[in-house]
């Protein structure tokens, strides 16, 4: 869902930045984006060098970045309210949540991407989620060099919605009286005010 | 109705129809529901409980369903035999390991109506925990269910093109180290 937000909003800041192309003459350039997980992401450097004397310096100059999309809310701080995309997106959303992480998985500062507190509190809990769903399996921490990891006898137990890790959770061997039952938690209470478009109410407790 | 003949309705109804169900990726409580629907015949216009008219239903890859929460820890199974000391419980993860199929063939039993009718219902459900099926099985299919819950991507199945026009939320300072 949130994919298809952005992608719409890019698509009318697109259009408006051809128009202004065309109308000025210019040729068409079509905005190149470059994803923080597998590209790299301080713009490209060409190396110059330059020869005085006996002296030579070699210089890597950043080039400057290619036209991008205009955010349809520019003046807030946070990415995520920038871009309109309170309460719209989910684990499934790999290509939101990739661009907050570094290669191994964790999340990157708050200092560095500017989300507010209660947007990067979402994150990370939208990014564990898809951990625990397997959706991110190339964001794994590294294993330490020479080490090759045992083959497992039982292929891994597909799960979704998780919210406690694996390991912390023990059976529920007694679910109580009928009107004091101990439920099973699915998905995270920080994300009820989600948008929905099912007339179903959203439970979370099984 | 020119697609979809009178007469094509009524061997609708009244055949033994074979349904597929994939559940990969399927929470087995959903596709329980699905098969307890056709294997009582409640899709049929004519159903009534005592006319036996319920169809077959084969699930398939049972081994590579999903359980939503941490309900593969959390929920338990329990059993017993009536002799003492035999009461058992387990987790559905050991459930799973032991028998691929048992968790949905719980979960349809205890969906269906507890009555004589319902191991009859039951020996028209067959379980599969691949996607491997037997000749004299494949022969008697008419029709594929739809899945109950849609897959999402992982980020590897995203192509280059996908992933170039979704646009950058944010740009990292230009001094910035990415790990």
């Amino acid at each position: 869902m949130a994919a298809r937000c952005v992608v719409q909003s890019a698509r009318t800041v697109l259009r408006s930045v051809h128009s202004n192309f065309i109308n000025k003459g210019l040729f068409q350039r079509i905005p190149q984006f470059s994803f923080l997980g597998s590209v790299q992401c301080r713009g490209l450097r060409h190396v110059v060098e330059n020869k005085e004397g006996k002296t030579t310096v070699i210089e890597g100059v950043i080039e400057p970045t290619s036209e991008r999309p205009q955010p349809p809310n520019p003046k807030a701080a946070c990415p995520i309210y920038r871009w309109n995309l309170q309460n719209k997106y989910n684990y499934t959303d790999v290509l939101l949540l990739s661009q907050f992480i570094r290669s191994d998985g964790g999340m990157l500062p708050r200092r560095i991407t500017g989300l507010c507190a209660q947007e990067h509190n979402k994150i990370a809990i939208c990014l564990q989620m898809a951990h625990r769903a397997g959706l991110l399996p190339d964001h794994r921490p590294r294993l330490p060099e020479g080490h090759v990891p045992k083959p497992k006898p039982n292929p891994p137990l597909n799960r979704y919605l998780t919210r406690y890790s694996v390991k912390s959770v023990k059976p529920i061997l007694k679910t109580g009286l009928k009107w004091c039952k101990k439920r099973m938690s699915v998905g995270h209470p920080a994300l009820k005010n989600n948008v929905t478009y099912s007339p179903k109410p959203l439970y979370i407790k099984h | 109705m020119s697609s979809f003949s009178r007469s094509a309705q009524q061997w609708a109804t009244f055949a033994r129809s074979w349904f597929l169900i994939d559940g990969r990726m399927q929470p087995p409580g959903k596709i329980a529901s699905m098969c307890s629907v056709r294997l009582q015949g409640k899709h049929k216009p004519i159903y009534h409980p005592l006319s036996d008219i319920g169809d077959h239903v084969v699930v398939m890859n049972t081994r590579h369903i999903a359980f939503s929460g941490n309900k593969w820890e959390q929920k338990v199974y329990s059993s017993h035999t009536g002799y003492p000391g035999s009461f058992k419980q387990l987790t559905a993860a050991q459930m799973h390991k032991k028998d691929p199929t048992v968790i949905i063939k719980l979960a349809v039993y205890g969906m269906l109506p507890k009555n004589l009718t319902r191991r009859t219902m039951m020996q028209r459900l067959h379980l599969f925990p691949d996607d491997v099926l037997p000749e004299d099985i494949l022969k008697n299919l008419t029709e594929e269910l739809p899945q109950p819950r849609e897959i999402p991507r992982k980020l590897s199945e995203y192509t280059q093109e996908e992933r170039d026009t979704f646009p950058m939320l944010w740009t990292p300072p230009e001094d910035y180290r990415m790990k």
